[in-house]
């Protein structure tokens, strides 16, 4: 098992405050990674880190045997990872298509010379884009509403439209930032189908969330965060016996009781 | 899902339906009228109101192209300055045809966007604003200042015409209103485009164009430079049309015009700058006999607009438009 993509000893510190300390973690080719801990355990920092958003202070995170510290993200989303966020998700304005057809911008923009003028260049890629398009919506099963308004659709089927948009890009891995975050139990169980039919297409998943239930149906590994750093990394169910996990989550008591 | 429900305002408002069609028709019809006008019998008064419009237009709507991506400039009218300085002295001092003073026009506020852009527009909303306010006076500050250059407050009187025959106001009417059409044109198919697209994109969702592969700043800093840039041109035809340029022409009160003029057309569709600059230019002749209460009438018009049509005037035309399509398609 070779590393698909690699964190080594990566820290970012804001001001005094350590939000991530020397964190180093794999992961391999079709993985489904679970990243939980507290709140404020810095998680979102280490997703931010690991998809440009901020730079880290020290580290480096290597992407299919390429350093890629500290690149911005749009020049990842070339080398085919992508990230989906916790709050803006879509465009609520735009239909559910145009949604998808902005997360393609990298296959559907032909240049500025060529979308100018309108080229067969820039309409082949247009044709094209529309079609893998098309397709992605039909397998996420929103066909039926791709010509409705993002803003206007109940929040399971916007946070589908997020992954679509993700995945319309054609990533090679995908980070997903509490995809979900506000559903009910039903609809959380129709996003976790949803993720594991995406990772059978051939895409490794790194998935951040708070729900363990969600997390223990899903994930191959978790790897847990306490305080900017490490605390346990392991298959599910063991890491979530883990003595230290237990209390890092629910308090010393509970951690006693469970024993 | 029940498609039905979905109409009127939430209808998908894609930029695809607004290159072809009745807007097409309406764009062709105007230009028409606006090649006929001249050859009624009009005063060279109609016809200076007409070329200033068309000046005021290219300026509005390189102000709408920014606009796009989310950020108001208020400082617009000193890159307008920029242009017009640039060209007038390069035809003045080098002696230069029109053409390069032209070229100068475009450049010169073009690169001073791209040395700032790269700053200013990593700044949100009220703060790219008041940093484009006090960049606008530092401008003005300049004109004022550089006296041997630019003249100072009495300005650069005696501007030559682009060409001879263009001190007939007809001419220079064609002349302005070939510019109008050409580099609003550009402006539209930019707009409709794959990087109109991104810029829409940058503007609703700055976070999720750039993680859908949108380099969103250098789109920005483009951008910036393309909009500052033709409002330079904008800038240069007014400059050799009066003949005279002064740092007033290039004030604060320029730059607020130009987003009055986009605020009551439309922030959100490239009509909406045009609209809005007939508006601007028409209401002021209608009210001239209240002349004390012009500017009072026109503000409440304003307050009103934006108070009850956040989209502007487009928006009003929009919902009638809808109302209408409603009335036609009821039922299934």
């Amino acid at each position: 098992m070779t590393a698909f993509l690699e964190v080594s000893n990566l820290t970012r510190q804001f001001g005094g405050l350590t939000a991530v300390r020397d964190l180093s973690f794999t992961v391999t080719q079709q993985e489904i990674l679970g990243i939980i801990g507290p709140n404020g355990a810095g998680k979102t920092t280490a997703v931010n880190l690991m998809s440009g958003v901020i730079r880290p202070t020290a580290g480096t995170v290597m992407f299919a045997g390429q350093v890629i510290t500290g690149q911005s993200p749009h020049r990842l989303v070339r080398s085919g990872l992508v990230r989906t966020f916790q709050s803006t998700t879509v465009f609520t304005d735009r239909t559910v298509y145009e949604n998808a057809l902005r997360g393609a911008f990298l296959s559907v923009y032909p240049g500025a010379l060529h979308t100018f003028f309108g080229t067969a260049r820039a309409r082949r890629m247009r044709r094209e884009t529309e079609q893998r398009i098309d397709e992605l919506l039909e397998w996420l099963g929103l066909t039926d509403v791709a010509h409705l308004t993002a803003g206007n659709l109940p929040y399971g089927y916007q946070k589908t439209l997020g992954l679509v948009i993700a995945l319309a890009s054609r990533p090679r891995l995908i980070m997903l930032d509490e995809p979900v975050a506000g559903l009910s139990a039903e609809e959380a169980d129709q996003v976790r189908e949803t993720i594991l039919r995406v990772r059978d297409s051939g895409i490794t998943v790194v998935v951040i969330d708070h729900n363990m239930r969600f997390i223990k149906g899903l994930c191959d590994r978790v790897l847990v965060i306490h305080q900017g750093h490490e605390l346990a990394i392991g298959k599910p169910l063991d890491v979530l016996a883990n003595p230290a996990v237990i209390e890092a989550y629910l308090g010393r008591g509970h951690a006693a009781a469970h024993r | 899902m029940n498609t039905t429900t979905v109409s009127g305002l939430a209808a998908p408002r894609d930029g695809r339906a607004l290159a072809t069609g009745w807007p097409a028709r309406i764009a062709i019809a105007g230009i028409l009228a606006l090649v006929i006008l001249p050859l009624l019998p009009v005063g060279s008064f109609v016809l200076s109101i007409g070329t200033t419009a068309f000046i005021t237009a290219i300026a509005a709507a390189s102000l709408h192209l920014l606009i796009r991506t989310g950020h108001v400039s208020m400082g617009h009218a000193a890159f307008m300055g920029i242009g017009a300085y640039a060209s007038v002295l390069v035809t003045m001092k080098l002696q230069l045809p029109f053409a390069a003073g032209l070229v100068a026009a475009f450049v010169a506020p073009a690169i001073l966007a791209l040395l700032i852009g790269p700053l200013v527009l990593r700044l949100a909303g009220k703060y790219f604003v008041l940093v484009t306010f006090l960049f606008g006076e530092i401008v003005r500050m300049v004109f004022v200042e550089w006296t041997t250059l630019t003249g100072g407050a009495n300005g650069i009187p005696g501007v030559p015409p682009p060409h001879p025959r263009l001190l007939d106001p007809q001419a220079y009417y064609y002349f302005a209103l070939g510019f109008a059409i050409v580099l609003i044109g550009f402006i539209a198919r930019l707009l409709s485009s794959e990087i109109g697209r991104s810029i829409d994109a940058i503007r609703e969702g700055e976070n999720l164009a750039e993680c859908s592969g949108v380099p969103v700043l250098r789109v920005k800093v483009c951008i910036f430079a393309l909009s500052c840039g033709i409002v330079g041109i904008a800038g240069a035809l007014q400059g050799h049309f009066i003949r005279y340029i002064d740092p007033t022409s290039f004030s604060m009160v320029q730059s607020l015009n130009l987003v009055v003029v986009n605020v009551i057309g439309g922030m959100y569709a490239l009509v909406g700058p045009i609209i809005g600059t007939a508006f601007f230019m028409i209401t002021p002749e209608l009210l001239r006999d209240y002349v004390e209460l012009q500017r009072v009438i026109f503000g409440i018009i304003i307050i009103v607009v934006i108070a009850f049509f956040p989209g502007g005037l487009v928006e009003i035309a929009q919902r009638r438009a809808d109302a209408l399509r409603g009335k036609r398609k009821v039922g299934p």
